[in-house]
């Protein structure tokens, strides 16, 4: 089974060829990245096959490592571990990233560095798939900054605008803010179990409670910076300021669930420590709360979507947190698919009406069928509603969480899917219905094909439910009513306060004594909940305030001192000279004539300083060689 | 004789370029060339032959000044070859950039190679007195390097780092007389390991550490550092970043730590909190700087602090992480001056308000400056990370407090900050005034950068390719540091 290898060799080939070309010839040379991200897929389909029907729960189908380090006993190693976990995850990412890729050849076909565009996608693809087939997590954490080094590029893809520029910075530095946890907690687990593999860190050692929550929670950082969960979630919002298919790969569906599947990989950390596993679903459910709140206020249609994801990964960590491992990562999974989906639509919608504000849209469903309907399958999906993917997803978290006697998190979660129902509805019927404000054309086919495939996997996927869960060796279930009911029952009401709120097209949509009524949470809402205006103003102007105040300490103070010194020295120097003069200069003479006349009058004190000590340091070799010689005498 | 060859071959080029008539700068450019190309690969040679597994090779001993247990003894292990490595490269490169140095060509071109002579004697000396001669040599072609060839303020730079660094010698000349007449010898390896008292250890290191420190250099030592890199003309930089500052991490590694084992231990703490301290300190003050060569010169400091975090965990991971960052950090830093010194001859301006655009004025220039400074950074897959990651597990590992290791990664943090928001103005954006009729690289230049790209790349993507020549060496030093 070498040819596992290839999946991640093949788009990091493409972006060795197009990253060193020349613009021109790049922008000709997209195909490269296109052809190996197709390739990658069918292997990766291959490779799910071959894994089927799984069932052995963390068993790996294949291995294989090659050592890229030494230090005295133990090796670092990069390896490829195919098991039930990396071979979904796999599909996950070559699928949503051909998709990406083939309807990223109509989106992206006017812009002048589209061959740059597709080298970073092939190389964030590549990243990706070393992570999900890493055998340790050294590599794992290493595929995981190379990934932020692309989302990093894609943010700021349209760098001469301001903005983008500016929410590329804002997301490299908060998700590295994670990063120094996750990098402390490499360092823990490496002086505590003396490794980063999987088979020792996740098997064969013994986690202490005490060493396990330490670990955890400093892997949890890091979880909660890429997969931008409340208080490290302010990079993801504007982090929409990329191109619309590269923030459904990498900013929807992928990159930002690295931080779930961190957590997945990580469990039995976790599960040791036991505090860990109530701070994940406390983080999540927060989030998964936080972010559908905001989602619900959002006029650009990105933005929406943007804290929508935010919603949902908080969600996957509540799943997580619960011991879930199952629930949390199908609903990764049934997200990827549909998140992209509603990504690409609204690519398209973007494109049509020249706006992503929901305000300035309406109508697109009369003039644009295949987009209305695809778009539709993904809303009903986020919804949760039967029989859409995301129904099953959420459904089997919500048991796991009633299961596990969490009934508070399990209200909470309830309440944060009837926000998602509200805020899809919200957007759907503001984009699709109402009048058209501007003129309305369907998109290319090679735009329409793969949001065709991702409704369609979205639509059905549902049903493999329980089979999902045993290819991971869990029990499969399907749906108990009990559960089933209430979440559709909540789900259906958040749909119909959103078609009361804004479906009525009877009336003109006026929504302001509604914001002047929940004044106070509306306006914090509007205000991102103060996030953001906070970290601006406390770290990113406090540390340019401090880093100033240290700069003029530097050149004050340190320097000063050195300075200080120095015309101490100088004056002293004086004196050195007086004697350099009349004492030295009177031994070495012929010596002295020279430098003198070589010193030009301004120079003379300086020249005299390096000349005070020459003398002293000659002057102390001399005594010191006078010394040997009179003690080895 | 190798050795030998490889330390004084440029010495015959500075001595042949410097009594050339003044007139003849493009033969000595051009001298300067072969000579330093014909050392690199006498380096590659030795490399090529050396025996990873073995100690000292290469070993060359001729009684010097005998009655003083004095001697010309020079060998390389698999610490000193990378450094070797470093100096023949960086001096090439130097050699190189400075194609089209008109002032006084050939004086320059002969104190670029006597600067070689010193760099590659350090490495190499196996003898106090030798190793202070080249210690003590290096500081003339520099001082003459800034204070002639510098920039506006080049007088108060040049003697500035000529009395600083002196001033350590000073204490460092204290500390290698202590240790003769504790052991009757200057042999540098023959004193490992021996088991000196601990008080006196304590002294001596003290001793060294101050020389060493300044050179580093070590925060509150550093303030000669951001002067003489913005004095320094680009080549200068070069050498100046990418070696002379490991002479001092060096100096602990050869000498400090496998002679005063004991010591070494129990400064481990002091010199700890000082590395924490440098790194954030560095990299807050690098965030502040609004001339780009400051900038590259406050991340020195900032880098540095890593390698002495790692000395200073006295672990397997964190000295072979010394190393390493020593080794990336000279690779790296090299592209960041030479590509700011490019820029700078073409814009004449290193303030960060007035350059920007970069990627699409001059992409080559703008993409190679990204990949440095990613590089820099930290970016895994890159040389930069190798080292900052192994210095942070081994500072974890040893027994220092905890708290100094968090503070450290938190640089890691601030380097992405002040890297990232230079990347932003510089890098980023529409090409401002100063850019927007400017050329990209030329050919030359660009061949300049290729073979430091590709080590970045190397070293990053298979640690092996360094880790091989240290990890040995390392092994030994953590033993002589845990059986004391």
């Amino acid at each position: 089974m070498g040819y596992i290898v290839a999946i991640p060799l093949l788009p990091t080939i493409a972006f060795a060829l197009l990253a060193p070309m020349s613009g021109r010839v790049r922008n000709k040379a997209v195909w490269v990245s296109v052809a190996a991200v197709i390739i990658a897929l069918a292997l990766s389909l291959v490779a799910f096959v071959q894994v089927w029907p799984g069932g052995h729960e963390g068993e790996a189908v294949y291995h294989s490592s090659a050592v890229f380090a030494s230090i005295g006993t133990m090796d670092l190693g990069v390896g490829v571990l195919l098991d039930p976990v990396s071979a979904v995850m796999l599909v996950v990412v070559t699928l949503v990233g051909a998709c990406v890729q083939v309807y990223s050849i109509g989106y992206m076909h006017r812009d002048a560095r589209i061959g740059w565009y597709y080298a970073v996608l092939s190389l964030f693809t590549a990243a990706m798939l070393v992570l999900v087939l890493a055998d340790n997590f050294l590599q794992l954490y290493m595929a995981w900054e190379v990934m932020g080094l692309c989302s990093y590029l894609l943010i700021g893809f349209w760098h001469e605008q301001v903005a983008p520029r500016k929410a590329s910075l804002k997301a490299f530095l908060t998700t590295r803010v994670g990063d120094v946890g996750f990098a402390l907690g490499l360092a823990v687990m490496y002086a505590t179990a003396g490794s980063f593999d999987f088979s020792v860190v996740l098997h064969d050692f013994q986690w202490a409670p005490a060493a396990a929550t330490t670990v955890s929670l400093l892997l949890l950082f890091g979880a909660m910076g890429k997969s931008a969960q409340v208080p490290l979630h302010v990079w993801l919002p504007d982090a929409m300021a990329g191109p619309t298919p590269a923030s459904a790969l990498i900013h929807a569906a992928t990159m930002v669930a690295a931080g779930v599947f961190l957590v997945a990989r990580a469990l039995p950390i976790f599960e040791a420590s036991g505090v860990a596993l109530t701070v994940t679903m406390l983080v999540g459910v927060i989030t998964a709360l936080a972010g559908g709140m905001l989602a619900a206020v959002q006029h650009d249609i990105k933005k929406v979507l943007a804290y929508s994801t935010i919603s949902q990964l908080g969600y996957m960590f509540v799943a997580l947190g619960a011991g879930g491992i199952v629930a949390g990562f199908y609903h990764l999974v049934t997200h990827a698919f549909f998140k992209s989906l509603l990504f690409l639509g609204a690519g398209v919608i973007i494109h049509a009406a020249h706006t992503q504000d929901m305000r300035e849209m309406g109508g697109l469903a009369r003039k644009m069928p295949v987009t209305t309907v695809t778009f539709t399958i993904g809303s009903l999906a986020l919804a949760g509603i039967f029989p859409f993917s995301g129904f099953w997803s959420k459904d089997e978290i919500l048991t796991v969480l009633w299961h596990g006697e969490h009934y508070v998190v399990f209200a909470l979660a309830l309440a944060a899917a009837f926000v998602t129902a509200v805020y899809v509805a919200r957007l759907w019927f503001r984009v699709f219905t109402g009048p058209e404000q501007s003129e309305l054309k369907e998109a290319h086919i090679e735009m329409l094909v793969p949001m065709g495939v991702l409704a369609a996997i979205s639509a059905v996927i549902g049903f493999g439910s329980p089979y999902f869960a045993q290819f991971l060796g869990h029990e499969g279930e399907w749906p108990a009513a009990p559960i089933a009911l209430t979440s559709t029952a909540v789900a259906g009401l958040g749909l119909a306060l959103g078609w009361w709120a804004y479906g009525r097209r009877t009336k003109v949509l006026n929504t302001r004594p509604l914001k002047q009524r929940a004044g106070f949470v509306y306006g914090a809402l509007t205000m991102k909940l103060y996030f953001d205006i906070t970290y601006d103003f406390f770290i990113v102007r406090g540390y340019g305030l401090l880093a100033d105040a240290l700069a003029v300490f530097d050149t004050t103070v340190v320097d000063g001192i050195v300075n200080g010194a120095g015309a101490v020295w100088r004056s002293g120097a004086h004196v050195g000279a007086l004697i350099d003069r009349y004492v030295i200069d009177g031994a070495v003479n012929g010596t002295a004539t020279l430098v003198r006349a070589a010193g030009a009058r301004v120079r003379r004190i300086q020249v005299g300083r390096i000349q005070a000590y020459q003398g002293l340091m000659v002057g102390a070799i001399v005594l010191l060689m006078l010394w040997l010689v009179v003690k080895g005498a | 004789m190798l050795l030998t060859a490889i330390i004084f071959l440029p010495l015959v080029g500075a001595i042949v370029t410097a009594l050339m008539p003044k007139d003849r700068g493009s033969v000595a450019r051009w001298i300067a060339a072969g000579v330093t190309a014909a050392d690199l690969a006498l380096v590659v040679f030795l490399a090529l032959r050396f025996d990873v597994a073995q100690g000292m090779q290469f070993a060359e001993k001729i009684a010097w000044v005998p009655q003083f247990g004095i001697s010309y003894h020079l060998g390389v292990d698999g610490i000193s070859i990378t450094m070797l490595f470093l100096s023949a490269l960086l001096s090439l490169i130097a050699v190189v950039a400075s194609w089209k140095m008109e002032t006084k060509p050939t004086a320059y071109f002969a104190m670029l190679l006597l600067l070689e002579v010193g760099m590659n004697g350090v490495f190499v000396a196996l003898d106090f007195v030798l190793f202070y001669v080249f210690w003590e040599l290096v500081l003339v072609p520099m001082y003459f390097l800034i204070g002639t060839w510098g920039g506006p303020r080049r007088e108060y730079a040049s003697i500035k780092f000529f009395l600083y660094t002196l001033f350590g010698s000073v204490f460092m000349l204290v500390g290698i007389i202590a240790l003769y007449l504790q052991t009757g010898t200057f042999d540098i390896s023959a004193m490992a390991d021996l088991g000196l008292p601990a008080t006196f250890q304590w002294w001596v290191f003290a001793a060294f550490f101050l020389g060493f420190a300044v050179k580093v250099p070590v925060f509150p030592l550093h303030t000669w550092l951001p002067d003489a890199h913005v004095e320094a003309p680009t080549a200068a930089s070069v050498l100046l970043a990418g070696i002379m500052l490991k002479m001092g991490t060096y100096g602990f590694i050869r000498i400090a730590l496998p002679i005063l084992p004991n010591a070494a231990n129990q400064w481990a703490p002091f010199i700890t909190a000082l590395a924490a301290i440098s790194i954030v300190y560095g990299a807050a003050l690098a965030f502040a700087q609004t001339d780009l060569k400051k900038l590259v010169a406050y991340s020195s400091v900032s880098h540095m602090g890593f390698v002495m975090l790692g000395i200073a965990s006295g672990t397997a991971e964190g000295l072979n992480g010394a190393v390493a960052v020593m080794f990336s950090h000279g690779v790296v830093t090299g592209m960041l001056f030479l590509i700011v010194g490019m820029v700078y001859e073409r814009t004449h301006t290193r303030m960060i308000q007035d350059v920007s655009g970069l990627s699409n004025q001059v992409p080559v220039a703008g993409g190679l400056l990204a990949f440095a400074s990613f590089a820099s950074l930290g970016l895994p897959g890159l040389s930069g990370f190798v080292g900052e990651f192994l210095t942070l597990l081994g500072a974890w590992k040893s027994s220092v407090p905890a708290a100094w290791v968090v503070i450290a990664a938190i640089g890691v943090l601030l380097a992405a900050a002040y890297t990232l928001s230079m990347v932003q103005r510089v890098i980023l954006g529409a090409p401002s005034e100063a850019v927007s009729k400017i050329s990209d690289l030329t050919v030359r230049e660009v061949a300049v950068l290729v073979p430091l790209v590709v080590l970045t790349l190397t070293v990053g993507l298979y640690w092996n390719s360094l880790l091989r020549f240290t990890d040995p060496v390392v092994t030994r030093i953590v033993a002589m540091l845990a059986g004391a």
